[in-house]
């Protein structure tokens, strides 16, 4: 029999790729001196009215092959790119243009495209271009944004592109009349996913075939595809859309078309020749997108336990430029803001406003940390103002394992009710209790403090929604040799999905892994999907590709039955044979199946011999009966009516130096519960990885505007991402399994999980140590550097401070 | 961003004054200085080329100066534009006596700084720029100490009239070399294209720098 490979920690296939250099990107697509390449000329202000263009020095430059701007745009590609998600709230959506249309409104917008025989010919090409600006006033930040002495887009008053307000219950009456009543004001900076490999898009028009290929570094190739059948004006039948290995999306492409995915398809049918274009570092900073910066405004009231009785959250959002993802990040903030808890009454709105700066669409985490934060700095406030330890307020909040399915009363970001589908919160925080050790910190704290050193211990909780709609696709194909090959259309960034859509199918079907190999993102191979985003490919994908490998298996079943005469209800399928159960001298394998689920006339070697019409087959019947269709292969689709809630607690211990105050992570723990794991190996290292990601974004990385728009650490030898320096040695993990009721393999998704609580969790360790000593001082600005820790010292100083050694946390 | 720095010029304010509005004087000293060309009362055309390796450049720029007070302050306002980046500047110069016969020039720069340079490394821009500015004021110290522009006026082989070609009225082109020339032309107010050409020299070689960044 069989092992089951679900929940094992099967080894990652790809890795032999990886590790070997034979990892093939974007930019090892069409490596050749035919490929022509692409440069873009990029705006140096941030809002700014272009008055000319002269592109004439460039046409004189050799190996120029061609130059645009958008007067050289036509049809679709001359209107604005599209607004992929309208909501009714996002009044006033403003999106780019492919080049820039007469106005410039941030560092790094696209305005003219030159195609040359290499990069460095296009970019001194690019270098030539003479743009005369007229300069208007640049919005940077949310209080110039609110301010709106100055705005973004003329027509957009106030800058404010959408305000949205939800509400459950009475929040202000119940706060008004609340015991208790606490007013936090938090900021979240901006920061972005900074992928190792950035944008990158080659394209091909075939002549031919009169048929567009384009590979892109992107989270979605059917979204991809049909924008640029859209814009170029060609069927979609005409475009292939193939993602090839991707170094690193972390939610930053999956918006599309980026003007590049749009310009190199242009201009591969104008030239017809391949192009090329990939991004530098500088122009990822400056023209893919941010998110993240956030200030929010907290009224909460409570009881004597630190019960909600009601939460009022006003924020403010800063969505950049322009809006082509709508409100996913926001709404995000503003609905898993709650967390595990019930609140009784919310309010919550937001205002989402332009500023001219690089656009925002969604960021791992995308909204949540945010959110997480909020509310996680909201329960520490209360622990505080109560005298109470932080994990008792939490749990008298928290929803309760027997109150699922939970309905919050909201509409989360895909439409749908915000309804939590599982969870047991009180076991998580048993859990981490248990991990990071809190019951025992205070006596750690106390003798740490007797040697003069200050360590603080932070905890925050979190649910993340995750597997959203509207769906995704599944073909499972045997093939006469046994093999089996699997297409879904999401895309793969290095999750791992070669491997565990392996295991799911090795498992269902009864095949050996070794003979699965999984496509993913090839629109030739599955031209149905949405993408790889929220948390769902494992969800989505692994549930259509169970359900595709079931039928499969279901067909496969029943040809054998036929060739075995056997009922299919006493059949087996065990590494590739199927055998009838007790009676294992009576068996077939799948590759021969295969060959007989196709009836042929004609033969091409000794296993189709075996399907020929003059060998198989019951003369009375059609050789293909009716409602089957050739071929050993099932496809099929998942579509689940809402998503699916993953939960997690982190908790971080951390010492802050008394005079230096840098930050250092002595433990770091995590409980995480994603339902049942299908390989607790990749959900480990998606969980290392979002950590690390976390603690970039809570302790190192920021974008750093200057007052006129301009982004002052582009460059990795500014923005500080971290290294494995930076990263605690060992991050203790453990697992809850609440499975899903929503999917067949009772799984949550993972991929998002591990940075959301970060921010959070920081804010309270690094109080937390900081309390002996300045016990009024509290954190409410986020990331936090050193120098900033420093100076939230300073300012404290002149607060009554009482100095116990053996002060312990509350 | 905001530059402030002084720098002090061993002369006494009258002959610095009349030094730094020498566009012959500025031209030679101010490294990568090119070309400097009057386009009307107080506004000036000129062209440099500067800056280090991979974000070497020629920026075209422009110069105009308001609120002149002889001897004593005046304001520039700046842009240029080059492949590297771009600059939109002003600047507030003043003079002042500092010991005996020497000259204080302080000098308050608000500019925004654009393109590749400005975005990837303006931390380092303060700095290097007053640096930028201590060496032209050091050299144009120099200029004085050896004996002034009017010798060395005829030995500017490229000033208009003193060359073969098609002289342009207030057009001032750079000697092959850093000589010491120039002629007295109070018309230019040199010191302001020099503060200008300081500060788009910082924008080309802020980054890596001019010598040892």
């Amino acid at each position: 029999m069989t092992t089951k490979l679900m929940g094992t920690r099967v080894q990652r296939t790809e890795d032999q790729r990886f590790l070997r250099g034979l990892g093939r990107y974007a930019d090892d697509v069409a490596v050749s001196p035919d490929t022509l390449h692409a440069a873009v000329l990029r705006s140096p202000h941030a809002h700014a009215r272009i008055l000319d263009i002269d592109v004439d020095e460039v046409l004189d430059v050799e190996g120029v092959h061609a130059v645009w701007t958008y007067d050289d745009l036509a049809g679709p590609m001359a209107d604005a790119l599209p607004l992929l998600i309208p909501h009714p709230a996002l009044t006033h959506g403003r999106t780019q243009y492919a080049l820039a249309n007469g106005e410039v409104n941030h560092v790094g917008e696209a305005i003219a495209f030159v195609v040359a025989d290499d990069r460095y010919v296009a970019e001194d090409a690019v270098g030539r271009i003479r743009v005369s600006y007229d300069l208007l006033p640049p919005v940077v930040g949310l209080d110039r944004a609110r301010a709106a002495v100055d705005l973004v887009h003329e027509d957009v008053p106030g800058n404010v592109g959408a305000r949205l307000e939800q509400n459950v219950g009475d929040a202000p009456a119940a706060i008004a009349s609340a015991p208790h009543r606490l007013e936090l004001d938090l900021t979240v900076e901006r920061s972005a996913c900074t992928p190792l490999e950035g944008r990158g898009t080659v394209a091909r028009w075939d002549a031919d075939l009169n048929r567009m290929q384009v590979w892109t570094s992107t989270q979605t190739s059917t979204g991809v595809r049909a924008a640029v059948a859209v814009k170029l004006e060609l069927d979609l039948g005409q475009v292939d859309v193939i993602t090839p290995d991707v170094g690193g999306g972390f939610g930053v492409k999956i918006n599309h078309p980026w003007p590049e995915e749009l310009l190199v398809p242009m201009a591969a049918r104008a030239l017809g020749r391949t192009v090329k274009f990939t991004e530098d570092r500088r122009e990822h900073f400056i023209s893919s997108a941010h998110e993240r910066g956030q200030v929010h405004h907290v009224e909460v009231g409570f009881d004597d336990d630190g019960r909600l009785l009601g939460l009022s959250v006003d924020f403010w959002h800063d969505h950049g430029a322009y809006t082509p993802y709508g409100l996913i990040v926001p709404i995000i903030t503003s609905t898993q803001l709650l967390g595990p808890y019930k609140p009784q009454n919310y309010r919550v709105v937001f205002e989402s406003l332009y500023t001219n700066t690089v656009m925002v669409t969604p960021y791992r985490g995308a909204g949540r940390p945010q959110g997480c934060y909020t509310m996680e700095r909201t329960m520490d406030a209360i622990a505080a103002y109560l005298g109470k330890d932080r994990t008792e307020v939490r749990a008298v909040n928290f929803i309760q394992p027997d109150e699922f399915p939970f309905d919050q009363g909201l509409i989360f970001q895909d439409g749908r009710e915000l309804e939590y589908d599982s969870g047991d919160y009180p076991a998580s925080l048993e859990k981490i209790k248990a991990l990071i050790g809190w019951d025992d910190f205070p006596a750690y704290q106390a003798s740490m403090a007797a040697e003069g050193r200050r360590v603080g211990l932070g905890l925050a909780c979190y649910v993340e929604g995750t597997g959203v709609g509207p769906y995704e696709g599944a073909h499972v194909h045997v093939e006469t040799t046994g093999k089996v090959k699997v297409a879904t259309g999401l895309t793969t960034q290095g999750q791992g999905h070669a491997t565990v859509f392996a295991q799911l199918v090795a498992d269902e079907l009864g095949v050996r892994f070794e003979d699965v190999e999984v496509v993913t993102g090839d629109t030739r191979r599955m031209p149905y999907a949405v993408g790889t985003f929220a948390s769902r490919a494992a969800v989505m994908s692994g549930s259509a590709i169970h359900l595709a490998a079931k039928r499969t298996k279901e067909k496969a079943l029943k040809i054998a039955a036929d060739a075995l005469e056997a009922d299919p209800a006493d059949l087996q399928i065990v590494d590739g044979v199927v055998s009838v159960k007790g009676s294992p001298g009576t068996s077939i394998d799948l590759g021969t199946l295969s060959v007989l689920s196709n009836p042929l006339r004609y033969a091409f070697d000794e296993a189709s011999k075996a399907a020929t019409q003059f060998s198989v087959g019951d003369p009375g019947k059609p050789p293909v009966a009716e409602g089957e269709e050739p071929g050993l292969e099932g496809r099929d689709f998942y579509s689940p009516e809402r998503a699916t809630f993953a939960s997690g607690m982190h908790a971080v211990i951390v010492e802050t130096d008394p005079l230096t105050a840098e930050i250092t992570i002595l433990k770091y723990a995590v409980v995480h519960d994603c339902g049942h794991l299908i390989n607790p190996m990749i959900v480990e290292g998606q969980i290392h990885g979002g950590v690390a990601q976390g603690i970039g974004g809570a302790l190192y990385e920021r974008m750093v505007y200057d007052e006129s728009g301009q982004l002052l650490n582009a460059s990795f030898m500014d923005f500080l991402m971290p290294y494995v320096t930076e990263i605690p040695d060992g991050i203790a993990i453990d697992h809850l399994e609440t499975p899903s009721p929503l999917n067949p393999l009772g799984i949550k998704g993972a991929g998002e999980a591990g940075v959301i609580p970060s921010a959070a969790v920081f804010a309270s360790a690094i109080e937390d140590a900081e309390r002996l000593d300045r016990p009024g001082m509290t954190i409410t600005a986020m990331p936090i550097s050193p120098s900033e820790l420093f100076e939230l010292r300073r300012r404290a100083v002149g607060e009554p401070a009482e100095t116990t050694p053996e002060g312990n946390p509350a | 961003m905001k530059i402030a720095s002084a720098n002090v010029v061993p002369f006494p304010v009258p002959r610095v004054w009349d030094a730094l509005l020498d566009p012959q004087v500025l031209v030679a000293t101010i490294p990568g200085c090119e070309r400097l060309a009057a386009t009307g009362e107080h506004t000036y055309d000129m062209t440099v080329t500067a800056g280090v390796a991979a974000i070497k450049g020629t920026y075209a720029g422009t110069c105009a100066l308001s609120d002149l007070e002889e001897h004593r302050s005046l304001v520039m306002r700046l842009q240029g534009a080059g492949a590297p980046g771009t600059i939109d500047a002003t600047v507030q110069v003043r003079f002042e006596e500092a010991e005996a016969g020497s000259t204080q020039i302080s000098y308050e720069a608000d500019a925004v700084v654009g393109g590749m340079v400005g975005g990837v490394g303006q931390r380092m821009l303060t700095s290097v720029s007053k640096r930028m500015a201590k060496e032209f004021f050091d050299n144009v110290g120099s200029v004085i100490a050896g004996g002034g522009p009017e010798g060395a006026a005829s030995t500017a082989p490229a000033m208009p009239g003193a060359t073969a070609g098609e002289p342009l009225p207030g057009v001032f082109t750079a000697p092959p070399k850093a000589a010491r020339v120039g002629s007295r032309d109070d018309f230019l107010r040199g010191i302001a294209v020099g503060a200008g050409l300081v500060l788009l020299g910082v924008v080309a070689g802020g980054i890596f720098g001019r010598r040892r960044w």
